[in-house]
């Protein structure tokens, strides 16, 4: 298939990459922008931690091909920090105990974060459904809730 | 903080801050110059001779660089134990389920690996299969290995006391059969594997695993290569369960291919490819027969078991023990008669699991409620009368020295509300409750202990050598935790350095759930001995003995008099200066009787210490549809003493999900023969956020006498209490046994039909 150059934002910066029209996000992120925070877990959208932000909304990046999201803003996990200033909701993941063995936190963090920027307050319920996309093996999901919960207090 | 003031605190993990930020390295993560992308060619055949695989087309493939097939693997198997090699891990002259490894391609990127596949011509001589257990353990059954007739890998018969006559002399003697089907432990990382090999005949491996030195000590036998050659490095890895402990087909090729090319080599599994070739875990057919007293007591037990082992061996012996373990750990036992069969079929290969034998573990917590109400006792009370305390011995031999199974029960039956729900919750609600002890490590010779070392810095940091390994438990951390406490530092100022093969000592790794009890003891060596040296040093300096000493926040002060101090940095330069550097050393060894083995011998001390729990879940039936929700758990759990609560809790409310939804209600494998019909996750539901109950975890604290701080195990019991709890609630809700796990929505609904077939 023939490569053609496009642009992409990622985390506020602007990247040329040459990519192929069947590549995906995930793959773009993660084989030429070196933004390995971004897992694959399942590519075919079942299991959600390969989760980014698109224009604040989180999308499934095996889902999504890398030359429909030109001029979108793509924020990544590497892209939630300011410098050593963690994201309330990365703090409060740590503070809670929300991450074992760590293969979905990034995806769950992205999700957790486009919640609570559309709604600040949300119930425990609300917060059930929004992280529902996204599977985790070994929390048992308790410690997720609570730590997003307790974001939505500090923000 | 002074000894003993750290551990038990609520911490932040050590290994969380990478985690949240996507700085943690995962093995698909990891690139190196030249690398080279590998894929895997899998039989599509259950059972098959391979006559011939023409590799020449997939050879002249621009950008090809290597093609392995059997002939490359020179013959040699690989089997756990040495009665075991049964495996070759890229078969030569047949392949024994559907997704087999066949032929591997390394090529300059994935497409060109894929397309050299496709480019393989393999003559196969197809055989006929078997996939059902039981029919494999028939005459005239397709032979699977020829060195084992009707397909019985392996038989653990284990026999105490007088059976027989005890079943005549028992008041009452239920028979029951409990099944389940296949399931996968599924883990959000999907199976990689990175290779390196250089031209001094280095071989590297970052692969998800729960112990280096085992990866390591098998790729060492099978490529003939040094131990000191073989390195296995630390890497993060995404949950394991169980499912990353022995050697896979994966790290053999992708070594046999780096060394071919000359050139590192990267494999990431499928998810698909997760599901099929790796490790899945067993289904069960259980028989249980038991005789109690007129009082609701075991006089007489009796179990069979067959386990569907899937085509080679793997942890096998192991695996069809533990139903007669977990049960032997629990309860008090006299008269027993156990026959573990794992037979071959020819589906994919099955291992360890921390949700093993939902069946076996469902079945005995079942049956017991069955023989409550028989008896008019409650099924609470029926399990306290039978349920083991400290210092008792277990039937094969096992002392307990510690033991909170009796107040697990009642702070779970307690908390819950049990008393007051019991029955009588209206109809389509219900509630049950499960028990067990778990194994806290068990056997395995030289590589059952766990070593660590503590080296002081001149500037009074340190960094602690662990063989440690964490797959997400947070072991990591604990070892830390424990060291920072020993030594009076923040756990901020030791560094760790672990799983890596080459560098940090012998460990028996993340399984047998073993870590806490025997990693932790090994680094609280390593950490009281530095501490000792320090103080032994400081003494001079201080001019007192080092009783009179003690060690916090980087000075070592007399305890009397704490202006008296000095800056543990001067300390340690005082060391080197005196040619005593200060190097902490630990190690533990499990009291275990060596002699005990899994098929030969199977009595004596399994474990150094056992764990016990009990839980009590709530249920809610839809009666239209059969859904099952599990709405309450109360789950208390006896780790001994908790290093880190929020971890403890972080392991009970994760077994919930993967014991008491996952495994009780919601996952299996479908096939067609010895086709999976659904490899992927789309199609093999796990438990999402909202399947969630609400989970009140009870922290049980009984101060091992050798655990470190008191500490033993908090992984496996949650899990495994949930099968009967769960069995156990639909029966009150409904009142119906449904004895096939999972209890998916056709069965209740089968099961209500059968009760009142006008409904």
């Amino acid at each position: 298939m023939e490569r053609q150059l496009i642009q992409l934002k990622v985390n506020g910066e602007e990247r040329d990459v040459v990519v192929s029209p069947n590549e995906t996000l995930v793959e773009v992120l993660r084989d030429r922008l070196e933004l390995t925070g971004t897992k694959m877990g399942c590519g075919e959208g079942a299991c959600g931690t390969c989760t980014v932000l698109l224009d604040g909304k989180p999308v499934r990046s095996c889902l999504t091909l890398a030359v429909e999201v030109q001029g979108q803003e793509i924020v990544t996990i590497e892209g939630l920090a300011e410098g050593a200033e963690l994201h309330p909701v990365q703090e409060a993941f740590m503070e809670h105990g929300a991450i074992q063995c760590g293969f979905c936190s990034p995806g769950m963090i992205l999700t957790g974060k486009a919640l609570l920027d559309e709604n600040p307050h949300p119930t425990e319920e609300g917060v059930r459904r929004a992280i529902s996309g996204v599977v985790c093996r070994c929390t048992g999901y308790a410690k997720i809730v609570e730590a997003i919960m307790a974001a939505a207090d500090a923000l | 903080m002074a000894e003993g003031e750290l551990v038990g605190q609520r911490v932040v993990r050590i290994d969380s801050r990478a985690k949240a930020t996507g700085e943690a390295r995962y093995t698909a993560d990891l690139t190196l110059p030249r690398m080279l992308h590998a894929k895997v060619l899998r039989s599509p055949h259950a059972h098959a001779r391979i006559l011939n695989i023409d590799t020449s087309k997939a050879e002249r493939l621009p950008g090809v660089k290597a093609v392995v097939t059997g002939k490359d693997a020179a013959g040699v198997k690989w089997g756990v134990f040495r009665y075991t090699r049964d495996q070759e891990l890229l078969p030569a002259e047949k392949v024994r389920y559907v997704g087999e490894d066949v032929a591997a391609v390394a090529a300059l990127d994935e497409e060109t690996a894929l397309e050299a596949l496709s480019l393989i011509d393999v003559e196969y001589d197809v055989l006929p299969a078997v996939f059902d257990p039981l029919e494999a353990m028939q005459e005239g059954a397709p032979q699977i290995h020829d060195h084992v007739e009707n397909n019985v890998n392996i038989h653990v018969p284990i026999e105490v006391g007088d059976v027989d006559r005890a079943f005549q002399e028992a008041y009452l003697v239920r028979e029951d059969r409990f099944s389940d089907t296949e399931y996968t432990y599924c883990q959000t990382e999907p199976y990689a594997v990175l290779v390196n090999y250089d031209s001094n005949g280095n071989l590297e491996i970052w692969t998800p695993n729960a112990s280096p030195h085992t990866k390591a000590k098998a790729l060492s036998n099978l490529l003939k290569m040094p131990l000191a050659k073989v390195k296995v490095r630390k890497i993060s890895t995404g949950g394991a369960f169980g499912g990353r402990s022995d050697i896979f087909p994966g790290e053999f090729i992708a070594a046999l291919l780096a060394i071919k090319a000359g050139r590192p080599v990267k494999m990431v599994y499928t998810r698909e490819e997760s599901f099929t070739s790796v490790r899945q875990a067993h289904s069960m057919v259980v028989d249980l027969k038991t005789g109690v007293t007129e009082d609701g007591r075991f006089l007489a037990n009796e179990m069979k078991v067959v386990l569907d082992g899937g085509a080679y061996s793997s942890t096998g012996p192991i695996a069809v023990s533990v139903p007669f373990l977990v049960w032997e750990e629990t309860y008090r036992l006299h008269n027993v008669r156990f026959n573990g069969y794992r037979v071959f079929t020819n589906k994919p290969v099955r291992g360890m699991y921390r949700c093993h034998g939902r069946s076996f573990m469902g079945g005995l917590g079942m049956q017991l409620d069955m023989i409550a109400e028989e008896l008019s006792i409650d099924p609470a009370e029926i399990r306290l009368r039978n349920a083991l305390r400290t210092g008792e011995t277990q039937v094969t031999g096992s002392r307990i020295i510690s033991c909170g199974l009796t107040e697990a029960i009642e702070k779970a039956t307690e908390t819950s509300g049990w008393k007051e729900k019991r029955g009588k919750l209206p109809y389509s609600r219900g509630i049950g409750m499960g028990a067990s002890g778990m194994m806290v490590g068990f056997p395995m010779g030289i590589r059952g202990g766990s070593a660590a070392l503590l080296k002081f810095n001149e500037d009074g940091g340190c960094t602690l050598i662990s063989g440690v390994v964490d797959n997400g438990q947070g072991n990591e951390s604990m070892v830390v935790q424990i060291a920072a406490d020993v030594l009076g530092m923040k756990m901020e100022d030791i560094n760790l350095v672990s799983s890596d093969s080459e560098i940090t000592p012998l460990d028996q790794g993340a399984y047998s759930q073993a870590s806490t009890f025997v990693s932790g003891n090994a680094a609280r060596g390593a950490a009281v001995d530095a501490r000792e040296q320090i103080l032994n040093i400081a003494s001079d300096m201080l001019d007192a003995t080092p009783g009179e000493l003690d060690l916090k926040d980087g000075q070592v002060f007399v305890k009397h008099r704490p202006e008296w101090n000095v800056w543990l940095g001067k300390v340690i330069r005082k060391a080197l200066l005196d040619n005593t550097p200060v190097v902490g050393r630990g190690s533990y060894m499990p009291k275990v009787d060596l002699r005990r083995e899994w098929v030969s011998n199977p009595k004596g001390q399994h474990a150094g210490t056992f764990s016990f729990g009990a839980v009590v879940a709530e249920v809610e039936v839809d009666t239209e549809t059969g859904q099952v929700r599990v709405t309450n758990v109360t789950g208390a759990h006896d780790c001994g003493f908790a290093i880190n609560p929020m971890a403890v809790e972080g392991q009970l409310e994760g077994s919930v999900a993967s014991g008491g939804v996952g495994a009780s209600l919601l996952e299996e494998h479908s096939w067609d023969g010895g086709q999976m019909l659904n490899a992927t996750m789309l199609e093999y539901k796990v438990p999402l956020s909202v399947d969630m109950p609400q989970i009140t975890p009870i922290i049980v604290e009984t101060v091992d006498p050798e655990g470190p701080f008191g500490a033993k195990e908090a992984g496996l019991a949650g899990s495994m209490n949930m099968f009967q709890a769960v069995g156990n609630a639909i029966y009150d809700a409904l009142g119906v046994w449904i004895k096939e796990f999972p209890i998916t929505p056709d069965k209740v609904l089968q099961a209500l039909e059968e009760k009142d077939p006008e409904s």
